[in-house]
């Protein structure tokens, strides 16, 4: 299942808020927590990284593995924890709103959904 | 400004990537290795096939394989750059459309900047093409590097690079071994009367050793050069090299010349051969090369190492130094003087590159013009920028309102630079057309000798450093307004609504500095332009010694071989003098040997009869004159008598002295009746001669040189073949030249008349060099200070513009006009002041390299250094005034209801 648009970052936010972690401990987060219904790519999901840490939400660092080999960490700064508080609210807001709308049922179609 | 956002302005305005591909975010590739390799320890882990897993871990990267992203990486670039290059290109059209369009909006500040540049690239032009026709090309010989001139230098004397005694030359070619050869040319053009091809024809003929063409490097275009055997007389008819010119003009350019005998002051030459268009040895614009025809027995004669006519120059054996060279030519110059003491005590002897020898006192006059169009091109640039910086200001809510819709800086700076890269291509090329014009121009008008070389011209040198000149003034008057331009910021100019003048104070201050340097540059330029105009008008004021008025000069060669004994010349002179004392309106004639105000005249030193004082080591000028010289010239008799038809051969040997003569050697006694010889240390052989007059002093040489101890012999006594017959008349002395010419053909229909001048002209030509040089400065300082005063008034102008509501207000408030009118000028008259100090003192610093440019006045002549600021500023005061007057009537009611 695909991600809606723009709500990789307020995802890829929420998993970090969980502690330092790398790129693909992230992934795997998400496949989890979806229980393996978000499928991200890795690419996608760099590019979000960096997009997110140039906008200083997150801070990355490299560190080493369980297995000893380097990753990059990333943490989540003071101001990305700001920022996902407001995002939860709005993703939350607009997903109940996407839900209103696709609920309404029209008059003309009744019995149709 | 942080030098980060420079450092992308200056990425931005040349176009470059902002940042470098592969290196946008650094380790991203080692973070994706790191994110794969988990992705397939991970899968490994939960028991899948390691290569399996790694195919699934790339398949889960996304569309970006490795491969394939270094793939679109490198295309992108690709696209970015060629994307680039069609953007920047349609930008440049763009923006030079736009330029040309904004010019044209403004026809009369275009065509003022563009004839402004013109002019200044124009005079750029022009004198660099004489710079780099004298200065900087290489001489058209072979090798010219490794060629010298050589000199003799005497302390006694006062020479520095004096021409060489023959004697002295035959032993240093022999025995400097560092020199492969050394030639040499008897330092003059003798005037030479070619017959047998029509009218008798003047040609400028010089002589020279045989072997100078072989060590100049240059061949025969037909027929052969001479040879160095040709340097001494034998029994053969004696060999004559043709210029190109000469062979062309006056033979036609027919090739079987060679071999074939012509007619020269009446003596029978074979013609050798004909030498290339663009040979000519340097200084001299030679006609024709003859053989110096020594005779072999000359070589030990006395007068031979005596006597200093010849410019030798060598060619350096390869290999050889030049120090190598001194010290072998110091060594023969010692042993010369131990073996000749009579004629080498303290002679010594030099060289220098052939180049430096050409250039002479020419470096001088050229470099001064050069640096000062060089100042007037500055100048021009200042007023241009100050110009474009204004209309920048003009237009800068235009620019805040592109720059806040999200324009670019870069992109702004770029096209206000292609605005000023429009400006300067127009007054480019109108200036190199000016330049070539100019070029011509400055060629004519120029006075003989002042440039020694004949063909200057454009050259792709000159385009060149046009073109380089054309490109840095773009740069230098379009940087100021390009930063300007992108400096704003959008909201204070676009909030400001146009009132407020804090936006533009940055502009202002840009502007105001432009100004002083241009005010101080003008005033440097004029400053040296005003020592010149002094220097030139004390050199008018000066009397040569003559009175120059109603009298004309005509100059006539006797030809040696049909005029063989000074009976002959003397009848020759005495008839031509008496048949034009006979015609209309002559008051009196006379012959001298040499005019006033040319080239000096021979030289010897004497010795007074029955004086024991030491032999004066003073080299005294020579003139022969006939009895008339000295009325007819109107030189006043100091004491004595003047010379007589009586003072003739067979008759007491007689001299006049001049005053400069007697006030140095007799001060304190009557010269009058004194007996001298024309010998340092008088022999048997000695010829004594009886001062009987004193004559006032005449300027020879240049009006500059003062006058120096001469003596006049009667042409009787001492016969010259070559004379110059002087006339005074009543009426214009230039309506007898015809008759003049009649009574010579009557008189010997084979001469020619070497030249027919009034003395008028004759005078003028003495001032021709420093007249030209002064009339050039003044222009250039004339142009050059015009421009300042309009940077004046521009910048005074844009002060009220922008002060008018405030002018209104105050006049509103019952400020006087007067009071305005302070306010404005006080503004134009700080920078003034400001410019002026600075130029000041860096003419101060500079116009000593004016020096030797100069007579009679110092390179800080109080006057001068009093007089130009205090005209600059007044005219500043004046430019500032216009629009001061203008402010402080400005009808309150109507600035404050304008906005």
């Amino acid at each position: 299942m695909a991600l809606i648009r723009g709500t990789l970052d307020v995802l890829v936010l929420k998993a970090v808020s969980w502690g330092p972690m790398h790129g693909f401990e992230i992934t795997r987060w998400l496949a989890d927590r979806s229980e393996g219904q978000f499928q991200i790519e890795n690419a996608a999901l760099l590019q979000a990284l960096h997009r997110l840490e140039e906008r200083e939400l997150l801070a990355g660092e490299w560190g080493v593995t369980e297995n000893n080999r380097n990753a990059r960490y990333y943490t989540l700064t003071t101001t990305g924890r700001t920022q996902l508080r407001a995002d939860s609210v709005s993703v939350r807001q607009s997903v109940a709103a996407l839900a209103t709308i696709l609920d309404a049922r029209s008059p003309g179609l009744r019995g149709a959904l | 400004m942080n030098p980060r956002e420079i450092r992308s302005g200056v990425r931005r305005v040349f176009g470059l990537a902002l940042r470098r591909p592969g290196a946008s975010v650094p380790g991203a590739d080692a973070e994706l290795e790191s994110m794969i390799t988990e992705h397939v320890e991970h899968l490994v882990a939960r028991g899948a096939d390691p290569a399996a897993a790694r195919a699934e871990a790339l398949r889960a990267l996304g569309d970006s394989t490795l491969g394939a992203r270094s793939g679109v990486r490198s295309s992108a670039a690709h696209r970015e750059r060629t994307l680039w290059w069609r953007e920047a290109v349609r930008e440049f059209f763009a923006d030079a459309r736009y330029g040309i369009r904004t010019l044209r909006r403004s026809p009369s500040f275009s065509i003022a900047a563009i004839l402004t540049l013109a002019l200044a690239i124009g005079a750029n032009t022009a004198i660099f093409s004489a710079v780099s026709a004298v200065i900087l090309r290489p001489l058209r010989y072979a090798a010219p590097d490794r060629l010298v001139s050589l000199y003799e230098t005497n302390p006694d004397f006062g020479w520095t690079e004096a021409e060489v005694a023959p004697a002295n030359y035959l032993d240093w070619r022999e025995q400097v071994s560092s020199f492969e050869d050394v030639a040499a040319w008897n330092n003059f053009n003798g005037a030479a009367t070619l017959t047998g091809y029509g009218e008798p024809r003047l040609l400028n003929a010089v002589s020279v050793t045989g072997n100078l063409f072989s060590v100049l490097g240059v061949r025969a275009v037909i027929g052969r050069t001479l040879d160095s055997t040709e340097t001494w007389r034998s029994g053969a008819q004696f060999p004559v090299v043709l210029s190109y010119r000469v062979w062309r003009d006056v033979f036609g350019g027919d090739s079987g010349i060679v071999n074939r005998s012509i007619v020269l002051n009446g003596r029978s030459l074979s013609v050798a051969g004909v030498v290339p268009e663009s040979f000519t040895i340097p200084g001299l614009d030679s006609d024709i090369y003859s053989s110096v025809n020594w005779p072999r027995e000359d070589r030990a004669a006395v007068f031979f190492r005596r006597a200093h006519f010849v410019r030798p120059v060598a060619r350096l054996k390869p290999g050889a130094t030049r120090e190598q060279a001194d010290a072998e030519l110091q060594t023969v110059v010692t042993r010369l003087q131990s073996q000749y003491p009579e004629t080498n005590t303290h002679m010594g002897a030099g060289f220098k590159p052939l180049h430096d020898f050409l250039v002479g006192n020419t470096r001088e006059p050229l470099l001064v013009m050069f640096a000062a169009v060089g100042v007037l091109l500055l100048i021009a640039c200042a007023n241009i920028a100050n110009l474009l910086l204004v209309r920048a200001a003009g237009r800068q809510r235009e620019a805040a309102l592109r720059l806040a819709l999200g324009a670019g800086r870069g992109r702004l700076a770029r096209q206000a630079f292609t605005e000023s890269a429009v400006l300067a291509l127009a007054g480019g090329l109108a200036g190199i057309a000016l330049g070539w014009w100019g070029t011509r121009v400055f060629v004519a008008l120029q006075p003989p000798g002042l440039i020694p070389v004949r063909d200057i011209a454009m050259s792709w040198t000159v385009l060149g450093y046009v073109s380089a000149v054309t490109a840095v003034s773009a740069v230098a008057f379009g940087v100021a307004p390009a930063l300007w331009m992108t400096r704003r910021v959008p909201a204070d100019v676009l909030k400001d609504d146009g009132r407020s003048t804090t936006g533009s104070v940055r502009a202002r201050r840009w502007g105001e500095l432009l100004l002083v340097g241009e005010v101080a540059l003008s005033v440097t330029l004029a400053l040296g332009a005003g020592l010149l105009v002094r220097s030139y008008s004390e050199l008018r004021l000066v009397h040569p010694g003559f009175e120059s008025a109603g009298v004309l000069a005509a100059t006539i060669n006797l030809p040696g071989t049909r005029y063989d004994s000074a009976f002959k010349v003397e009848q020759f002179f005495n008839g031509l003098e008496q048949r034009t004392a006979a015609l209309p309106g002559v008051v009196a004639t006379a012959s001298v040997s040499q005019l006033p105000l040319t080239t000096p005249a021979w030289s010897s030193q004497f010795s007074v009869l029955a004086r024991n004082a030491p032999p004066s080591t003073e080299q005294v000028r020579h003139r022969e004159v006939t009895p008339r010289y000295h009325e007819v010239m109107r030189v006043p008799l100091r004491s004595g008598r003047l010379l007589a038809s009586t003072d003739g051969v067979g008759s007491r040997n007689v001299v006049l002295i001049n005053e400069a003569f007697a006030r140095k050697h007799f001060p304190d006694e009557n010269p009058i009746g004194l007996t001298i010889s024309f010998d340092r240390v008088p022999d048997a052989t000695s010829v004594w001669r009886t001062i009987v007059g004193v004559v006032g002093d005449e300027r020879l040489g240049t009006m500059a040189v003062a006058p120096v101890p001469e003596f006049f012999e009667p042409l009787a006594q001492e016969p010259r073949q070559g004379m110059t017959l002087v006339v005074r008349t009543s009426g214009d002395p230039a309506a007898l030249t015809p008759a003049l010419r009649r009574i010579v053909a009557e008189l010997d229909p084979a001469l020619a008349i070497v030249s027919v001048r009034t003395m008028e002209s004759v005078r003028s030509a003495a001032l021709a060099r420093d007249r030209f040089l002064t009339t050039l400065m003044l222009a250039f300082a004339g142009v050059g200070v015009a421009l300042g005063i309009v940077g004046v008034y521009g910048v005074v102008a844009q002060l009220v513009r922008r002060r008018r509501r405030e002018m209104g207000i105050r006049v509103a408030l019952g400020a006087g006009a007067r009071q305005v009118q302070w306010l404005i000028v006080r503004h134009g008259l700080v920078l003034t002041l400001t410019g002026v100090v600075v130029g000041v003192g860096a003419a101060l610093a500079l116009t000593g390299a004016l020096r030797t440019l100069l007579y009679e006045v110092t390179p800080a002549d109080p006057m001068t250094f009093a007089l130009v600021p205090l005209l600059v500023v007044a005219s500043a005061l004046a430019a500032s005034w216009i629009p001061a007057l203008r402010a402080s009537r400005t009808a309150p009611t109507e600035v404050l209801r304008a906005d």
